[in-house]
């Protein structure tokens, strides 16, 4: 008796909790911010910029690559590279993004997927014969490939130069590098064009609160890009949080070695000026998802929600300015500092993916991947 | 707003585990359940499932080779799947020189298929076609985009999928269809069936405590362990206390996805519930209580079909979601594991019945609809949602959400 009275108990509990959570889901939200000025500040003033530079600098990374194998020299090598950093840095400025034909297009993916897979694209250059539209060498082209053929094919700039004149299939390395370069600036071209030629327009006039709303992907694509490739793949994965041991060999930029932490802080900055609609290379502000909050007037902990996040932004750089510059050298000698690093970014994510979408009632559109 | 959906079925769970409590309440000084699954006999142990463990790995290493684009042919994949004794069939050679293989275990239990053997036969055939129809359909279009008729690769994120004109990745049909037709089918409609725990003498052997010729064990408990062996029997899974690395193991078959299961909050402690009733009536056999053993049968039945149930309605919805976002690539990759999940169904046992929680027609049915045209590539999402709807509904879930998420 008293054990189906404890069950009658437990399923009255289980009644109460459900009762509970009832009352803390959100309410439909038909507030009456102007989602379009947002969406009007977002492209005009910060999306469609950030394109516009980075196509520059992807223009540019073809020419200097072009120089260098017509001409393969150590001087010619290292303005690929500073043409190369150049690029990565206006890269970290689009690649949240990941809407419209960028989406279609799978950009970020093969734009900068890593650790790239050095001995894919050694067979490719022996091979001669890739297409880099097939899914399989995505980890094969972008950056990372970059990094290896201009960073990791030796220790020296001299013997990597050998590999574009004395090797015996110097055509093909040179081939292959041109063709990543290519590749990078023909998609970054094509997104920058749709976003010219009409997709600007549907962008901003899609206002709907829907979940096909711009507000509401856009949102979503920002979350993403900020737990899967800020959060987990610039600290987390190296730091080895997803895996028994660390994996240092997985930082960005590994073969560069010392532009880690730069390209991480640039991500981080890029993704607050974002956050609180500061005009691409300006200081001007517009609306955004923090006037949005305000806007909503979302408290949390006795503060504004949009504070709480700039807040935390502040305390993540400093706490990634604090790391060394070389992320594989800061995991080897003290990983200690990228985990809490990676804790840091980890509550801007509570904040950002729970408090603020719900916020905004705007539902998670993606889920944990499997990994299998 | 999830949370609303309170699991009907962790209600009937609990509810079996209550009454169970009472049942055993008359008997419960006779009765020694240990904390971890620890049995044994002069102090040397009675557990022992080396030819399951065999079997996962033998899995395992054929699922993986699914994708050696440049050494795998028809033929070695087909060896894999009905190795011989002593044939150089994998990189294990443990596996190669043992004489069991994966093809005679294969929709081959006592309840289900002693007296179908067509049906057990067809099931095998589309096992071996998952095989034949990777080398010869997606394995020629390697570097080909995938479109609707024309096998090929496609991305997902940035993994590439390989997938038949339909859009059908046939590694993931195999290795989900793999955790009914072999595993659940085993446990449950085998090992913890009456027919094989009870057969010929083992009750009287059992209560006698006659051992199985050298072996430290009962036949009635080797049979036992031996189901215990197919959820827990991954090298990477330590034998008395599995669930102490449950989401943390090598495992990748139904004692993997029990794991994922089991963090749904939907479904919170299926892990300790299966792990418990396992253990209990282990103690059961060893007490000579069979009323208290088979109590514990009917819970891991509802158990371990649950696990498949979601898992099969979560990717099926999670293909839904990704079709409407455009993402082909992740939603072949989900429907194709709902695809194989589903099929696993077959092998569900629901303890009222002593059949499948969904019929095998109904499931004919399904996978008709899945793959007729071009598949995948124009599923409906109301056909996903029938489907769903249909599973949920011979599970008691209370909706589709709340084994979709």
């Amino acid at each position: 008796m008293i054990k189906k009275t404890l069950f009658l108990l437990l399923i009255g509990m289980i009644v109460f909790a459900c009762s509970q959570d009832e009352s803390t889901a959100p309410e439909e939200n038909n507030d009456a911010f102007d989602r379009k000025a947002m969406l009007v500040n977002w492209a005009d003033n910060i999306i469609v910029p950030s394109y516009t530079a980075f196509n520059t600098e992807g223009n540019n990374l073809v020419s200097a690559t072009n120089s260098f194998t017509q001409n393969p020299t150590v001087e010619t090598l290292q303005q690929v590279r500073l043409t190369w950093i150049e690029a990565n840095l206006a890269f970290q400025h689009v690649s949240m993004f990941e809407i419209g034909k960028a989406e279609a297009l799978n950009f970020r993916n093969r734009v900068n997927v890593y650790p790239t897979n050095a001995s894919e694209i050694e067979s490719l250059i022996a091979d001669g014969n890739y297409d880099f539209s097939l899914p399989s060498t995505i980890d094969a082209q972008g950056f990372p490939a970059m990094d290896y053929l201009i960073n990791g094919l030796a220790s020296s700039d001299e013997e990597i130069v050998a590999f574009y004149t004395t090797n015996g299939n110097a055509q093909n390395y040179k081939d292959y590098l041109n063709t990543v370069a290519e590749t990078i600036s023909t998609l970054t071209e094509t997104v920058l064009n749709d976003w010219n030629n009409g997709y600007r327009d549907t962008f901003v006039n899609n206002t709907s609160s829907s979940a096909s709303g711009s507000v509401d992907k856009l949102a979503n694509d920002y979350v993403f890009y900020y737990e899967k490739a800020l959060r987990a793949g610039k600290v987390g994965i190296p730091a080895g949080v997803f895996s028994n041991e660390p994996l240092p060999e997985t930082v960005e930029a590994f073969y560069k070695e010392d532009i880690s932490k730069q390209l991480a802080l640039e991500a981080l900055q890029a993704t607050q000026d974002f956050f609180e609609g500061k005009k691409f290379n300006g200081t001007s502000k517009g609306e955004s998802f923090k006037s949005y909050l305000a806007y909503l007037n979302t408290i949390k902990n006795g503060e504004n929600l949009g504070n709480l996040i700039t807040t935390q932004f502040g305390i993540t750089k400093s706490n990634v300015e604090g790391l060394n510059t070389n992320f594989t050298v800061q995991i080897e000698s003290d990983n200690s500092k990228m985990l809490a690093t990676y804790n840091e970014l980890q509550r801007n994510v509570i904040l950002l993916k729970v408090d603020m979408l719900q916020a905004m009632d705007i539902s998670v559109d993606y889920v944990d991947a499997d990994g299998d | 707003m999830r949370k609303l959906f309170y699991p009907v079925i962790m209600m009937s769970l609990a509810l079996a585990s209550c009454s169970s409590d009472d049942a055993a309440g008359d008997v419960q000084q006779d009765i020694d359940v240990p904390s971890n699954y620890t049995f044994e006999r002069g102090g040397e142990t009675t557990v022992q499932y080396p030819g399951q463990t065999i079997r996962l790995q033998m899995s395992a290493e054929l699922i993986g080779s699914f994708k050696n684009f440049d050494t795998a042919t028809e033929a070695s994949l087909l060896n894999m799947f009905a190795h011989v004794e002593g044939a150089s069939d994998f990189d294990n050679t443990a596996l190669n020189a043992s004489g069991k293989n994966i093809k005679s275990k294969t929709a081959a239990s006592a309840d289900y298929f002693s007296a179908n053997v067509a049906e057990s036969a067809e099931i095998k055939a589309d096992f071996e076609s998952y095989i034949s129809r990777q080398v010869d359909e997606v394995f020629p279009n390697e570097n080909t985009t995938a479109e609707a008729g024309v096998a090929g690769q496609i991305a997902d994120g940035s993994s590439a999928r390989y997938v038949t004109g339909k859009g059908l990745e046939l590694n993931q049909a195999f290795a989900k269809g793999m955790m009914g037709a072999l595993l659940a089918d085993q446990m449950l409609n085998n090992y913890l069936s009456t027919a094989v725990l009870d057969e010929a003498s083992n009750r009287e052997n059992n209560d006698n405590q006659v051992l199985d010729g050298d072996n430290n064990y009962t036949t009635m408990e080797h049979k036992w362990d031996e189901a215990y062996g197919y959820l827990y029997g991954d090298p990477s899974i330590p034998t008395a206390n599995p669930n102490s690395v449950l989401n943390e193991s090598d495992d990748h078959l139904l004692f993997n996805y029990l794991g994922v299961v089991d963090g749904d909050d939907d479904f919170n402690g299926l892990a300790q519930t299966v792990f418990d009733a396992f253990k209990t009536g282990r103690a059961a056999v060893v007490a000579g209580d069979y009323q208290l053993r088979d109590e514990q049968v009917n819970i891991i039945k509802e158990g371990v079909s649950t696990i498949i149930a979601v898992r099969a309605v979560h990717y099926l919805q999670a293909g839904k979601g990704a079709i409407a976002e455009g993402n082909m690539g992740g939603a072949f990759h989900d429907l194709s594991e709902g695809f194989g999940f589903m099929y696993s169904l077959r092998f569900t046992n629901n303890p009222n019945t002593g059949a499948p929680y969904v019929s095998p027609s109904e499931i004919n049915t399904f996978k008709t609809q899945l793959l007729e045209g071009n598949g995948f590539w124009d599923v409906t999402p109301e056909t996903l949602d029938t489907i769903s709807e249909t599973i949920a509904a011979a599970f008691d879930f209370t909706t589709v959400e709340q084994a979709a998420n």
